[in-house]
């Protein structure tokens, strides 16, 4: 932060970026430029390149072709270490932390001051009141891992300006945090650009673009759209301009059609988790025809054992689960399967599927049982002629032979929601189960799989949506449970949706009270 | 046998005294792969380093007789098959559990071919002086710690040095640091401008180097002869030591002695009782090796990238 503040001056430039993969080109003559002072958003859909971009100015990547501009002068970054030189600095998305290591340690590391002994004491001085000049305060002393995603957050801001940093890159900084935190840091890089720091803010949340940002530079599909003052554009406009055509707005399932039959029970169910700590305790929810029910969470809260206890991957300690009014807490995966419910879950390609075996066997998995004709084999020819279908309806870019894992992150969410729907169609009691269905998704790919979840409710199916993106749950739910460290601390009914309120419920407002 | 008996022959100075004896090359070979695992590389190849070691060092020896000589040659001979494992596994970004495995076999055999090739086929083996034990004068003369602690090889006394030294190089040095890093997070490591390969070639060099000393201890202290087999597992124990000690060198420090302590024992066993087998009493380290480690081995965590190869651009 160094040079006076001029807004107008230019402080960088990227200039023609082109990078490819292998036979993905997936920068094609990106550029765009960054004056001292301001915060400007860099804003696109999942793969347009927004990161890749930035990788290549910290110089964990190598650009194919294209110039760097620092103030005027030519700059040549090809390693991490130039980039530090040229006071540049990145908050990657996926903090780049190692959670053995105390926060000090965090932020020092690389810089230590001295090349043989560590003085941890005088750097713990230095970094405190660093910290205390920025608002960023955390335990310096607290192994990374102890401490939340906030912390980490602030462990990597820290990190990039204890170095000195011109330039501040921030990878989608607010997906991990609460509305009220976000809203923190954006106030307090604002105070910081105020000083003379330039923040390159990687975002695909429009609303905080327009509310935050100086100017936004729109990409798409690894080449830069255009750049736009924040306070002379509108939400469609840049809609627009990350997309290139229109795309309706999934309306929100207000009407529903009233149904006391219950899918799904949960009662009183307690899940044990590490250490001897419940994961989840005493959760008690049902889910009805035709509802979806959304649960809200700071990742790590219990979402994943809650849902994973109701599809019968996880052993529930206590309390019953009930399908369609049957006892299910201790049935095997499969008949939960044969009842109709299914399950998306978060790990696409971890729980979700088998990468190396085709679209079509993918799709066949999980239905096998049910589309039995008798005998012992199936027939390979079956197994690809039922998946013709489901290729052409959800407009799946790949053959039934090709293997899953060459398909992008968003035709591999639609083979596992074309699964799903399946599964949920052929029970009795369809209940699809859906863990952040929506992560990492470009706009339209989102748009289509929300559809997806209503059309389910729309047929008089239930939906248990377990979302970290509040508006989906707010757009998509008619009720939404809050869970904190394990617990259902709320139970909100669509017309007491407000985002702040839930955020503090989140971050364990009611248990406080 | 009575009771006092058993508790005389337990506590027996002289068995305390093997049991550091023995544990010496453990301590040498579990701290060298603990620098390379700390750094990220895992080596399984430890036994067949060690196999090369004793053999280079027993050669020499008996073609030079100097002591120094003979644990140079060795040391450089494990240095070049950590580059060899190193290039393989930072470089070429190998499967590092199959380079290491094709280095134990290579090892072993590379070993074995060495002292056909030198010495040949003879009936009499040949023998060459083992280290002499050094008394530390004052201490030596200690009660019980003064036999057991004092009275050793020099190599003994350099392993015992070398846990402390790299405890405070782990943790109190930036080395250190960078060195956790790189096995942890090597990519969080070069975000902040630090050479992850290099790093990772010196830490694989120093456990070659460990692992040398640790394979030419065994000719040169123990047995002053060679042959195959001479390292009998010691290698595979020593991985075993690292993850007794989750991966800290006074943890392993503590894992290698009580191996040692119970290869003594079968030692002192053999001598006092009649019945039991010796080839069950053979046993006892490895039996101690498997019930140790299924408790132990529950809940270690190893340094997270253990084993991964790092690509700066791999989209991961």
């Amino acid at each position: 932060m160094s040079g006076p503040p001029t807004r107008s001056t230019e402080r960088l430039r990227l200039e023609a970026i082109s990078k490819r993969f292998g036979a993905t080109i997936a920068l094609a003559e990106a550029g765009f430029e960054v004056r001292a002072g301001e915060i400007h958003a860099l804003l696109g859909e999942n793969g347009a390149g927004k990161t890749t971009l930035m990788n290549v100015l910290s110089g964990l990547y190598h650009a194919d072709a294209g110039r760097i501009w620092l103030d005027g002068r030519p700059a040549e970054i090809a390693e991490p270490r130039d980039a530090i030189r040229h006071r540049i600095g990145m908050v990657h998305q996926h903090f780049e932390l190692i959670p053995p290591l105390t926060a000090l340690e965090n932020v020092i590391i690389g810089q230590e001051g001295s090349t043989l002994l560590l003085r941890r004491e005088r750097q713990a001085r230095g970094v405190a009141a660093l910290a205390a000049r920025f608002g960023f305060e955390v335990d310096l002393r607290a192994p990374v891992a102890a401490l939340g995603l906030a912390d980490q957050q602030k462990v990597e801001i820290l990190k990039a300006i204890f170095r000195g940093v011109d330039i501040l890159i921030l990878d989608e900084p607010t997906t991990v945090l609460t509305p009220q935190e976000a809203d923190a840091l954006l106030r307090t890089l604002r105070t910081m650009a105020s000083e003379g720091l330039s923040v390159v803010f990687i975002s695909h949340k429009i609303h905080e673009v327009l509310g935050h940002c100086d100017r936004a530079t729109v990409m798409r599909a690894g080449r830069s759209v255009g750049t736009v003052d924040a306070s002379a554009t509108t939400e469609q406009a840049l809609v627009e301009m990350m997309i290139g055509e229109r795309v309706a707005r999934t309306a929100a399932p207000a009407e529903r059609e009233v149904d006391d039959t219950v899918l799904l029970r949960v009662d009183d169910v307690t899940v044990a988790g590490r250490g001897g700590l419940p994961a989840v305790s005493h959760a008690r929810f049902s889910i009805g025809r035709g509802e979806v029910v959304g649960l809200a969470g700071v990742d790590g809260n219990g979402q994943r054992e809650l849902v994973e206890a109701i599809v019968g991957l996880r052993r529930v300690t206590g309390g019953r689960v009930e399908l369609g009014g049957r006892n299910v807490t201790t049935t095997a995966v499969g008949d939960r399967l044969a009842q109709g419910l299914a399950y998306i879950p978060e790990d696409r390609l971890g729980d979700g599927a088998l990468p190396s075996m085709s679209v079509a066997e993918n799709l066949f998995l999980g239905v096998h049982r049910l589309a039995r004709g008798g005998g012992l084999t199936y027939r390979p020819a079956a197994i690809r002629a039922g998946a013709a279908a489901p290729v052409r309806d959800y407009a799946i870019r790949g053959t039934a032979t090709t293997p899953l894992g060459m398909l992008s992150g968003g035709n591999i969410q639609k083979v596992l929601i074309a699964r799903a729907l399946a599964v949920a169609g052929h029970g009795d009691t369809p209940l699809v189960v859906a863990h952040n269905p929506t992560r990492g998704l470009d706009v339209r790919t989102t748009e289509f799989v929300r559809r997806c979840l209503v059309d389910v409710s729309r047929r008089r199916g239930g939906v248990f949506l377990v979302s970290s993106d509040l508006d989906e749950l707010m757009q998509l739910a008619h009720r939404i449970l809050v869970l904190f460290r394990g617990a259902i601390v709320a139970d909100l009914p669509s017309t007491a949706f407000d985002a702040y309120e839930i955020g503090r419920l989140m971050t364990g407002a009611a248990a406080r009270a | 046998m009575s009771a006092s008996a058993v508790v005389t022959l337990l506590l027996d100075p002289e068995l305390w005294r093997l049991m550091l004896t023995m544990a010496a090359p453990l301590v040498l070979a579990g701290l060298g792969e603990l620098v390379m695992e700390r750094s990220g590389v895992l080596n399984v190849g430890v036994e067949g380093m060690m196999a090369v070691a004793a053999a280079v060092a027993f050669l020499t020896m008996l073609k030079t007789g100097t002591l120094l000589g003979a644990a140079a040659a060795a040391m450089a001979a494990t240095l070049g098959l950590a580059v060899v494992l190193g290039y393989f596994a930072i470089t070429l970004r190998s499967a590092q559990l199959t380079v290491g495995l094709c280095l134990f076999v290579f090892g072993t055999g590379l070993a074995s071919l060495l002292y056909r090739l030198v010495i040949g086929v003879t009936t009499a083996t040949p023998t060459v002086q083992t280290l002499p034990r050094l008394a530390v004068p004052g201490l030596a003369e200690v009660p019980f710690l003064g036999t057991v602690v004092f009275t050793q090889n020099a190599l003994v006394y350099l392993a015992l040095a070398l846990v402390p030294v790299l405890a405070f190089l782990l943790v109190e040095t930036s080395l250190g640091l960078r060195l956790r890093a790189a096995g942890e997070n090597p990519r969080a490591l070069d975000t902040v401008g630090v050479n992850v390969r290099a790093l990772r070639y010196g830490a694989v060099a120093v456990g070659g180097l460990l692992i040398g000393l640790a394979g030419a201890y065994l000719p040169l202290a123990v047995t002053g002869a060679y042959s195959d087999g001479i390292v009998g597992g010691r290698g595979w124990i020593a991985l075993m030591v690292v993850i007794f000690g989750r991966w800290q060198p006074g943890w392993a420090l503590v894992g290698a002695i009580l191996f040692a302590y119970t290869e003594a024992l079968q030692f002192k066993l053999a001598l006092v009782t009649k019945a039991v087998p010796p080839q069950v009493l053979l046993m006892l380290p490895y039996v101690v090796a498997i019930v140790v480690l299924v408790r132990l081995y529950q809940g270690a965590e190893p340094p997270r990238a253990l084993g991964l190869p790092y690509e700066r651009e791999s989209r991961l």
